[in-house]
């Protein structure tokens, strides 16, 4: 049997979680850390949260959100960006906490504004680990959206639980393969995008002078 | 004009960072505020751009409280040159220039040429630099990067902190001789910090010695306070070779003896070369004096009587003027 059709849309399904999950909990995820790099105590109680979140077996998760969600698409991907909370916000703490203060300092001494200085000194230069910390949640999504299956939304899972039910091990082989592929396409590709913004390329935009508001 | 009225920072019950500071700096002027680590010399320079704001006291420029404003506002009409010259490091050379210029909404075709307006003034070839990151430029190369920074907007005041603390002596030196020729030609108000009484010698119009505990100590222009230094913790500052340092703020023309010359031929010097350069011509020839000549025609001597009268004049002239 050639089930390499099924494999391909189930590939898309499980990337589609992955992605829609990352699109919930990056913006969130990344103002939170923003409100809390300057506020220890609030990033102590928010990291604490999401590192609790993160400790809740997945397939436990899953299960509970389908009370609230019912099955399908929705507590999948609820699940997953719940997960995906703790390394995007513990990252960009960190990254906000290591711009060099001289830095900072000269903004504010030239008269930036905070949010001048938030957009234009200290997120481009916290951005790397800011990325650093979507990858992890990106390659963490990946691997925990099998789960998925077991609430009706669909993707790999859904050969690797079925060729466990019939004995097929082929077909579990298989779909395990994908993950892990698409689990180090994902990770490739953020690790590259990760590189090249410690390199700096978040240069002047735009032609000399690059006077882009 | 920058002034300072008994302006008091304190952090908690202890001493006071900086202690009832009072002083003027005209404008145009350099004034250096040099002292010891815990003198609060940067605590007062940042009370002029609000990144400190006084327990008590005031600061006024051109008359007007700087508490008045919005201080956003205040910061970008005021040139900025910190300690390890906090260059942003994701943006290229051209780009760190354009700060205050972008800020202030400027369009693009003025801020590109003001840049490399500035980049030129600096000694930097923007041809070259333009597009260079912070970490691609030496230590003195980013020192002038934030000068040229620090003046895009063309501020009437710069406050420098440490400005060239984070080079090697040579590059040290070379920026100092660098401010000093930008200075002459700008006339900004220039506050500056130093802990190095060397530099604040060479660079400032007038000095404020600042002691542990913030308090001023001396407050005047380079060659009264090594005439007279107003207290024993100033007079050990400035060190015992003080006598020798006047001789670099004094010319061959502050030391001239006219009339009959000395029978021997010493070496010829310019007027204005300074006393240190005429005793170091004196010491190494065995003429007992200095011709001092302009344009080949010799205007009179200088022998080791005069450069001491020379000394003793300057002494009484600034008794005088310490006690009115």
């Amino acid at each position: 049997m050639d089930n390499r059709p099924q494999l391909w849309s189930e590939t898309t399904t499980h990337a589609r979680l992955v992605a829609l999950a990352l699109l919930l909990a990056v913006p969130p995820a990344v103002a939170l850390g923003v409100a809390a790099a300057r506020r220890p105590r609030l990033a102590g109680l928010a990291v604490g949260t999401a590192g609790v979140i993160f400790t809740i077996p997945s397939l436990a998760l899953f299960a509970l959100l389908v009370g609230p969600l019912g099955l399908g698409t929705a507590p999948a991907v609820a699940a997953l960006a719940l997960y995906s909370v703790l390394p995007v916000l513990r990252n960009t703490v960190v990254g906000l906490q290591e711009v060099p203060r001289d830095a900072v300092e000269a903004a504010r001494g030239m008269g930036m504004t905070e949010a001048q200085a938030l957009w234009r000194v200290r997120l481009p230069l916290a951005l790397p680990v800011v990325v650093g910390g979507v990858r992890v949640a990106a390659v963490t999504a990946v691997g925990m959206a099998s789960v998925a299956a077991l609430v009706a939304a669909g993707g790999l899972g859904d050969s690797i639980f079925a060729g466990l039910r019939g004995g097929d091990e082929t077909e579990v082989l298989a779909a395990t393969t994908v993950i892990a592929a698409l689990a180090l396409a994902v990770d490739g590709t953020l690790a590259l995008v990760e590189r090249g913004l410690r390199r700096g390329s978040a240069a002047s935009p735009g032609p000399p002078g690059g006077g882009r508001r | 004009m920058i002034e300072y009225q008994e302006a008091t920072k304190r952090y908690g019950a202890g001493t006071p960072a900086l202690d009832r500071l009072t002083l003027e700096v005209p404008a145009g002027e350099t004034c250096v505020l040099v002292g010891p680590s815990g003198g609060g010399k940067t605590t007062a320079l940042k009370m002029v751009n609000r990144l400190v704001e006084p327990t008590s006291g005031r600061v006024l420029i051109d008359g007007r409280d700087v508490a008045a404003g919005d201080p956003v506002e205040l910061r970008r009409g005021i040139g900025y040159v910190i300690q390890q010259v906090g260059l942003f490091p994701h943006l290229d050379v051209a780009a760190n220039v354009a700060t205050v210029p972008r800020l202030l909404g400027w369009d693009r075709r003025r801020i590109d040429s003001r840049v490399d307006e500035l980049l030129d003034l600096v000694g930097l070839d923007p041809a070259i630099y333009r597009r260079r990151r912070p970490d691609e430029l030496s230590g003195g190369q980013r020192q002038r990067v934030g000068v040229a920074r620090a003046l895009a907007a063309d501020p009437p005041i710069l406050l420098m902190d440490e400005p060239f603390g984070a080079v090697d002596p040579v590059t040290r030196g070379r920026l100092q001789e660098e401010f000093l020729r930008l200075q002459g030609q700008l006339r900004r108000t220039v506050v500056l910090v130093t802990h190095d009484i060397d530099e604040a010698l060479r660079l400032g119009d007038h000095l404020a010695v600042l002691a542990a505990g913030g308090r001023l100590e001396q407050y005047g222009t380079p060659a009264e306070v090594l005439a007279r230094p107003a207290t024993p913790f100033v007079a050990d500052f400035v060190g015992a070779g003080r006598t020798l340092r006047r001789l670099d703020l004094l010319s061959a023309a502050d030391a001239l003896a006219t009339g009959a010359g000395p029978a021997t031929e010493g070496p010829a010097v310019d007027p204005g070369a300074t006393l240190a350069e005429v005793m170091g011509a004196l010491l190494t020839s065995d003429a007992p004096a200095v011709r001092v000549a302009a344009d080949g025609s010799v205007m009179g001597w200088v022998t080791l009587d005069s450069i001491r009268a020379a000394l003793r004049v300057e002494d009484a002239a600034q008794g005088a003027e310490e006690r009115p």
